[in-house]
């Protein structure tokens, strides 16, 4: 039996993927063309073979809901499961409708749980980890929390407006800031924290005690004085979700087959939701090149350097360029597309021109018909 | 109030020897197809899409693989109550001791218990090498309107090549009055799908009979069928229109596959409403790289492509190099076609690597080529 509870934690407030998450939670949204950000997270906690999983919606849940139920991932469906929970009540504003308020009103499937040790990962991060090895380092150096962080050297433009941890001697944890994108060097924190469910129980009654505006990240920062604090580092890829050129950016870079492998294998599989759709057509004339392209798509125009999602059709003339098409949208005929994220459904046909920058993509809403 | 019933049975145990080392290790039904699908992937999402949600599957020859695919009902949404996927291979029994399955109507014969218990009304005998879409409810519908003992599916064929198939001779409504297995003078253009409704109560009688008759081969089309109408039952044909082929050779399936690159004119499978389901291998979405070049291809999820790809179908998990050229081919799953490799007409096995540089067409065979390991070691001069 497995010794994990794993949490899957609502996005922080500061995370906004601007026009992408008016529909779903960022970690409900396409990724890649044929996943959605948090199939990362789930596929960890089942490929670590954790049976017993929570799922924090804050709100419009739908996606999440249809995406997450049913057979996808590999955990068992009677002893295993995917229990998908929300505050439960109405929040006068929607800053009280804080992680640790949520976690409060469902302390009850906590307390029940079996499981001695909780991980609490984000599901608008993208990484790989066996959260096995994290417990077992956690166990191993006799820590209260273990907090995983990637050591980054690009903080100016990545990872803006995340968590940064301070190390001290033997990785302890001295202190949290933010990172403002001033400094090169930093090692960010991936928001997962690995602690004893007594411990993790007591910090969300202590949180709430303090202020109801309290998030779990904050009572943590506040406990480095008093619990001995670690910092776990992982290595490989990750991302964090949490803008829309955040977004654009992972989407972008995972296009790079040698990026695209040190994220996927076979030995540690990302599993989702199969829409059970046909293979891609590439029709005469299509000129693709340097792109990720889902299933089911219709392509006679030209694509390069962009990720087509699922069931997209791309007409003759179209010319689409770095950018990021969500499933089943539209691209008529001599539309040229660059450097725009494209949601779902869209109808892009009375236009010539769509062009945002790289430091600024574009965003055409969901359903959309321009 | 009583639902009708019916249970599909798929004969799925045949070795096809004309897809020589593609059913080497894997019976026909299992060969993969389309990019992304298994042949057998076709009756089981027309099963599912047709409300038919008991399927038993008659497997006999290196079913291992078979076997634990069709395992996973929910695959195809088979995991119903009342409903599931069963594979049926021949068993030892009490009575007769171990038996293989002696033909297509033997193979019904040894699982009446099975459809005993399924307590079915109705048996619907499918093929597990067939390719297209169709609703066997409205099939049934027909058999029950029609009163039929049986109804056999047919397709209209252009008369020249009616000699290659069992052709049904018909009244002007329908009623089968003859069959015929490969006439060399064909007097009707219909022929037999290989896709038979019976009612079970009247089938099961006309199967243990067939089964202590030594002089049978116990076939459907050769000795049921017959048998049907020299009694007299009531044989009803149910035309068909719509994509058919059977896919036992190398050149019909490669055929078939380049189907798909003709888009909805030809064989569609893009249909919302009649989805095709396959075990989903959480394979990445396709990677195309700088390189690439494609002129008309169907490409599926896990496929890498860097190199130049024209009129072709690649299948899960295979590579195209860069500069290497894929035209009129078929490439089936993982295989790795090498930098500059050269391919114009083939069917490449899966998993067979080309190495960098090599070139294969058929010649002037008018078949295609099948790739396997040994054509490229032998090409190699190894």
């Amino acid at each position: 039996m497995n010794n994990i509870l794993g949490i899957l934690n609502l996005e922080s407030s500061s995370v906004h993927v601007e026009g992408i998450d008016n529909y779903r939670p960022v970690s409900a949204a396409s990724f890649l063309g044929r996943y959605r950000v948090l199939d990362f997270m789930i596929s960890n906690m089942t490929n670590s073979k954790i049976n017993n999983i929570h799922l924090y919606i804050k709100n419009r849940p739908r996606s999440t809901v249809e995406h997450v139920t049913g057979t996808s991932y590999n955990i068992n469906s009677k002893k295993g499961r995917i229990r998908i929970l929300n505050g439960e009540r109405n929040f006068s504003s929607d800053v009280y409708n804080t992680d640790v308020a949520n976690f409060l009103a469902n302390m009850q499937f906590v307390e029940e749980a079996t499981e001695p040790y909780v991980v609490i990962a984000p599901s608008h991060f993208v990484f790989v980890q066996n959260f096995n090895d994290l417990v077992k380092y956690h166990a191993d150096n006799g820590a209260d929390i273990t907090v995983m962080y990637q050591s980054i050297n690009n903080a100016k433009e990545s990872f803006i407006m995340c968590d940064t941890l301070e190390l001290g001697e033997g990785k302890q944890v001295t202190g949290f800031e933010q990172n403002r994108g001033k400094f090169k060097n930093r090692d960010v924190s991936l928001e997962c924290y690995c602690m004893s469910k007594a411990l993790f129980m007591s910090l969300v009654e202590k949180a709430s005690a303090i202020s109801s505006l309290y998030w779990l990240s904050d009572i943590i920062a506040d406990s480095v004085d008093d619990l001995k604090i670690i910092g776990y580092q992982h290595r490989g890829y990750a991302a964090c979700i949490n803008s829309l050129k955040a977004y654009y950016d992972a989407n972008l870079e995972l296009r790079d087959h040698n990026v695209l492998k040190n994220l996927i294998s076979n030995e540690w599989p990302i599993y989702t939701k199969t829409n059970d759709t046909c293979p891609t057509l590439y029709k005469e004339g299509a000129a693709v090149s340097g792109s990720l392209v889902g299933n089911g798509c219709i392509i006679e125009g030209t694509v390069i350097n962009s990720v087509i999602g699922r069931n997209v059709v791309i007409k003759k003339g179209a010319v689409v360029k770095d950018s990021v098409i969500l499933p089943s949208s539209l691209i008529n005929k001599d539309a040229v597309i660059e450097n725009t994220v494209v949601d779902r459904y869209a109808i892009v046909t009375h236009i010539k021109e769509i062009k945002g920058t790289k430091d600024k993509p574009l965003y055409v809403k969901r359903r959309d018909r321009i | 109030m009583k639902q009708k019933k019916m249970v599909a049975m798929i004969l799925a145990g045949g070795r096809g020897t004309r897809l020589y080392d593609l059913t080497k290790k894997v019976a026909k039904p299992a060969v993969h197809f389309g990019g992304k699908y298994r042949i057998i992937d076709f009756p089981l999402s027309n099963c599912a899409n047709s409300n038919v949600s008991t399927v038993g599957v008659l497997v006999q020859y290196e079913s291992v693989l078979l076997n634990s695919y069709i395992a996973r009902d929910y695959v195809w949404g088979l995991d119903v109550p009342n409903g599931g996927v069963f594979c049926l291979p021949p068993r030892e029994k009490d009575e007769s001791g171990l038996g293989l399955y002696r033909g297509t109507a033997d193979a019904i014969t040894q699982n009446l218990d099975f459809l005993d218990l399924q307590e079915t009304e109705y048996v619907l005998i499918l093929s597990g090498d067939h390719i297209y879409k169709m609703n066997y409810d409205k099939m049934l519908e027909s058999h029950i309107e029609k009163g039929a003992d049986a109804t056999i599916a047919v397709l209209e064929v252009p008369l020249s090549e009616a000699s290659r198939f069992g052709i049904m001779n018909c009244d002007e409504n329908d009623n089968i009055i003859e069959f015929e297995e490969k006439p060399k003078e064909p007097k009707s253009n219909l022929a037999s799908m290989g896709i038979y409704i019976f009612t079970y109560k009247t089938l099961r009688k006309y199967l243990r009979e067939d089964e202590k008759n030594n002089a049978s081969s116990h076939d459907f089309g050769k000795d049921i069928i017959p048998a049907y109408l020299k009694d007299g039952l009531k044989l009803s044909a149910y035309r068909f229109k719509g994509y058919w082929k059977d896919v036992g050779t190398i050149n019909s399936l490669w055929e078939t596959n380049m189907d798909l690159i003709k888009g909805r004119a030809s064989l569609d499978l893009s249909d919302p409403d009649w989805k095709i389901y396959t075990g989903d291998n959480n394979s990445v979405p396709q990677q195309i790289g700088p390189n690439a070049k494609i002129n008309t291809a169907y490409i599926t999820q896990g496929c890498l492509v860097d190199g130049e790809v024209t009129r072709s179908v690649l299948f899960t998990g295979s590579v195209v190099e860069e500069g290497a050229q894929v035209i009129d081919t078929v490439v089936m799953n993982d295989a790795h076609i090498g930098k500059g490799a050269v391919l114009k007409r083939c069917l490449v096995m899966d998993g067979v690597n080309v190495p960098d540089g090599m070139e294969l067409d058929p010649g002037d065979s008018k078949d295609v080529l099948l790739v396997t390991k040994a054509v490229v070691s032998k090409k190699a001069g190894k």
